[in-house]
């Protein structure tokens, strides 16, 4: 459903993504590992439409996305998660799912009560400032904020970024939750062993390539988390 | 104690515009980041707008019509040519641009009406109102109705719309604001024009209730709402109402005890002193 | 050439002077409304030196640098944490305060018969010490050209000193400047006295030229212009603020194309070329492609 072909992203004229090229299906849960300073984010503000290639194409069900403006992605179906959660700090959590569902028109106030059920610890919050909560708060405001906007799919930017580890596998439930109900994830993580556990793919990217793609199992584990956080250069 | 009372009357009906051009100047900086030096030329050019229509129709909703809608477009204009093209970029751009924009706007307001001082229809024609030993100009109470009620608007609107969460949502961060699928380009456009309306109806209120008009206006409406915007905190509107209104204050009390000449230094000695302290309700984290 | 000409040309090289001021600053990362209080502190000082102490106009300009320093590095110790626009409004409140200053300040003696001295909002008369020795206006112009030149050879050396490189990296980077190991607080104080002295430097020159000035002369509408410049000659070298001086004055000015709606013409040049250059004409990438072709 996602197609990225040789896409080139520079910031001047430092190159970080180098001519990358990886495909989402539909409905799966894809995970994008690689050490820091890869080019991972890059990618996923590229896909979101923040940042303008160089070079190359994102496309999405066959529809160009390259060069258009992020408004215009959410319009055809993609969210952002971005990295570092992205709250509106002085409005209230209610406030926070009322502008991601911006473009909406119908339904709004349904779906709003089926997130804040799905995730009660939001509910009892929602009147609260989003900068007031803690991390993993901000997380799943982050994640049900995108979702309100009903993408077909959700791209995550290090959503364990920081969080303890019981919070962490609340974020990989609903990762879980959503893939059964359908949305398509494209996930970027840095804790490898938690997103192999739930990925039918994964890319590797080391200094703005991808260098492997296959399933969980196609390498051994310890031998992807290494070139995950070291980078395969540095054995 | 009546002369303190007096003066803090007075500071507070001149603050009350000064409140206005401040939120004005903090919806746009709120939301775009930088500021707007063709804030006050496009007010000019509303007015001197209206003050030419004054030369043939004297009625006072249209004439307040006319110097909004001028406003408005001039401030249409301003945001398409200055800050448009630099949302992305180096915010000096923008800034520099809206200067040349201000110096476009103010010779075609000129070469509209060229000479140093036009009159304009009086907004009252009695006089002021004495209640026990103090006076107020009816002028003066209509101008701090219309900032309550201008504040009110702004306040709904920003609390009670799909608009105004767009508008609190870009404030707050607008890169996340842009991935939630707002499109920050027309929303952009949409405040300048709402801070523009809010510009043009202030600049009506002070022409009509001084009865003339001067090419001066411009480059004042422009001084005095960066001052608010400054004085109460930059970016924050009930902050600009605050700094207006002090403003108001400062130079009515120091006019009264120190001189007019001495009215205007004591409030730009008041901002340095702020800027130079940096209190933590001044907000001066990195801003443009 | 003719008289016209020549006063065109002057004003070209003094507003250089404050133009150029607030180009360093630029450099530095600071956005000023303010040079022009400096400016004026150059013109009252020198004056002063000249007409009421008997002072020679060298020694003069000498130190009413030293006193537009001076004042430069107070503002600049006082607002030291400040950046961007909070920066900007403080040196516009600074500059507005000297200008009230101006208005406010009486100080005249006798001379010769008349009364001479700085008179308020009347501003200051006689400054003739240019033009009792016999100097053409001629002669003038090519004085304030041949420091303007002295200038831009400073620059020039500046640009490709380590000095030069840790004031362009202050600019782009306070933090990283901080951790290569430069002294921010000095190298913002050294630039601000240096830009003050800049601008002091130009008004010395001004009041002489202009023999009367007052107050008015130094309000922010100068403060602002001299900023345009910068930014639209372009913040790559020190000959982009004298691009955008010679752009507004001597082609729009001098050549009375125009007339009457020049403001608009260039006005809207100069946002339409900023939306295409955002950097000002001689941006450091253009300062660049030049130098690397030779």
């Amino acid at each position: 459903m996602l197609h990225v072909q040789d896409l080139v992203t520079a910031y001047g004229k430092i190159e970080a993504l180098k001519g990358v090229s990886l495909e989402v299906a539909q409905g799966s849960i894809t995970c994008l590992l690689g050490p820091n300073g890869a080019g991972k984010t890059t990618l996923m503000m590229t896909i979101a439409g923040i940042l303008k290639p160089k070079a190359g194409s994102v496309s999405f069900f066959d529809e160009k996305l390259s060069g258009l403006p992020p408004h215009a992605i959410v319009a055809r179906g993609i969210a952002l998660v971005p990295e570092n959660r992205l709250v509106f700090p002085s409005m209230t959590v209610l406030e926070n799912l009322h502008a991601g569902a911006y473009q909406r028109r119908d339904g709004v106030a349904e779906d709003i009560e089926r997130l804040l059920r799905r995730f009660p610890r939001l509910k009892e919050r929602a009147a609260q400032a989003a900068g007031t909560l803690s991390g993993g708060e901000q997380q799943m405001l982050a994640v049900a904020r995108a979702l309100m906007s009903r993408p077909k799919l959700l791209l995550m930017d290090e959503p364990s970024l920081g969080l303890a580890p019981l919070v962490v596998e609340e974020i990989f439930a609903i990762i879980g939750e959503l893939h059964r109900d359908g949305t398509a994830i494209f996930l970027v993580e840095q804790n490898a062993h938690m997103a192999l556990k739930v990925a039918q793919r994964f890319y590797l990217m080391e200094q703005g390539r991808v260098s492997f793609s296959g399933d969980p199992g196609s390498l051994a584990e310890d031998e992807v988390i290494r070139r995950a956080y070291l980078g395969s250069s540095r054995a | 104690m009546i002369d303190f009372i007096q003066n803090t009357l007075d500071g507070l009906s001149v603050g009350a515009s000064y409140a206005l051009l401040g939120v004005g100047f903090t919806l746009i900086f709120g939301v775009l980041r930088r500021a707007n030096l063709s804030y006050g030329p496009a007010i000019m050019l509303g007015v001197y707008l209206a003050t030419w229509a004054s030369f043939s129709s004297k009625g006072l909703l249209l004439l307040a019509a006319i110097a909004v809608a001028g406003t408005v477009l001039a401030g249409a204009y301003v945001e398409r040519l200055c800050f448009a093209p630099h949302r992305r970029g180096p915010a000096v751009a923008a800034m520099a641009a809206s200067f040349a924009v201000w110096m476009q706007l103010e010779e075609l307001a000129t070469l509209l009406l060229p000479r140093h001082l036009y009159s304009f229809p009086a907004l009252y024609d009695g006089g002021p109102l004495a209640f026990g030993p103090f006076t107020a100009r009816v002028e003066s109470l209509v101008t701090l109705a219309a900032a309550v009620t201008v504040c009110a608007v702004v306040w709904k609107l920003l609390y009670a719309t799909r608009f105004g969460i767009a508008v609190r949502a870009v404030i707050d961060d607008g890169r996340a604001a842009e991935l939630s699928g707002i499109n920050v380009g027309a929303l952009s456009l949409r405040v300048f024009a709402l801070a523009s309306a809010i510009g043009g109806l202030t600049g009506f209120l002070i022409v009509s209730s001084h009865e003339q008009v001067t090419p001066m206006l411009g480059m004042w409406s422009t001084l005095k709402g960066m001052l608010a915007m400054m004085l109460g905190g930059l970016g924050s509107l009930p902050g600009a109402v605050a700094g207006g209104l002090a403003l108001g204050l400062i130079e009515a009390h120091s006019q009264w005890y120190l001189g007019p000449q001495l009215r205007d230094f004591t409030a730009y000695l008041l901002l340095f002193a702020l800027l130079a302290a940096r209190p933590p309700w001044m907000n001066t984290r990195s801003a443009y | 050439m003719d008289e016209y000409a020549i006063g065109v040309l002057t004003n070209i090289g003094l507003l250089s002077f404050v133009a150029a001021s607030a180009y360093l600053l630029l450099v530095a990362g600071e956005l000023s409304f303010g040079q022009q209080g400096f400016f004026g502190v150059g013109a009252y000082t020198a004056a002063i030196a000249t007409v009421m102490l008997g002072v020679a106009l060298p020694v003069a300009i000498v130190i009413a640098m030293a006193f537009g320093a001076a004042a430069a590095a107070l503002v600049g110790a006082t607002t030291l944490r400040l950046r961007g626009l909070h920066f900007a409004m403080a040196t516009l409140a600074a500059a507005e305060m000297l200008r009230i200053l101006f208005e406010l300040f009486h100080w005249q003696i006798e001379i010769g018969g008349e009364l001479l001295g700085p008179d308020g909002t009347q501003g200051f008369r006689g400054i003739r010490w240019v033009f009792e020795r016999g100097l053409e206006p001629l002669e003038f112009m090519l004085l304030v050209y041949g420091m303007l030149a002295c200038v831009v050879f400073a620059f020039t050396l500046l640009e490709r000193s380590k000095l030069g490189a840790s004031i362009r990296a202050l600019g782009e980077d306070p933090e990283l400047a901080g951790m290569l190991g430069i002294d921010v607080v000095r190298l913002k104080l050294g630039v601000a006295a240096a830009a003050g002295a800049l601008a002091a430097l130009g008004g010395a020159l001004f009041a002489h030229h202009n023999t009367y000035i007052e107050p008015r002369n130094f309000d922010i509408m100068l403060g602002v212009h001299s900023l345009a410049y910068a930014l639209i000659g372009g913040l790559g070298t020190v000959f982009g603020p004298l691009l955008g001086v010679a752009l507004d004055l001597g082609l729009l000015e001098g050549t009375r194309v125009f007339q009457g709606y020049r403001m608009i013409v260039f006005g809207g040049l100069v946002a339409l070329l900023l939306a295409w250059r955002p950097r000002g004409l001689l941006d450091e990438h253009t300062v660049h492609w030049l130098r690397n072709r030779r």
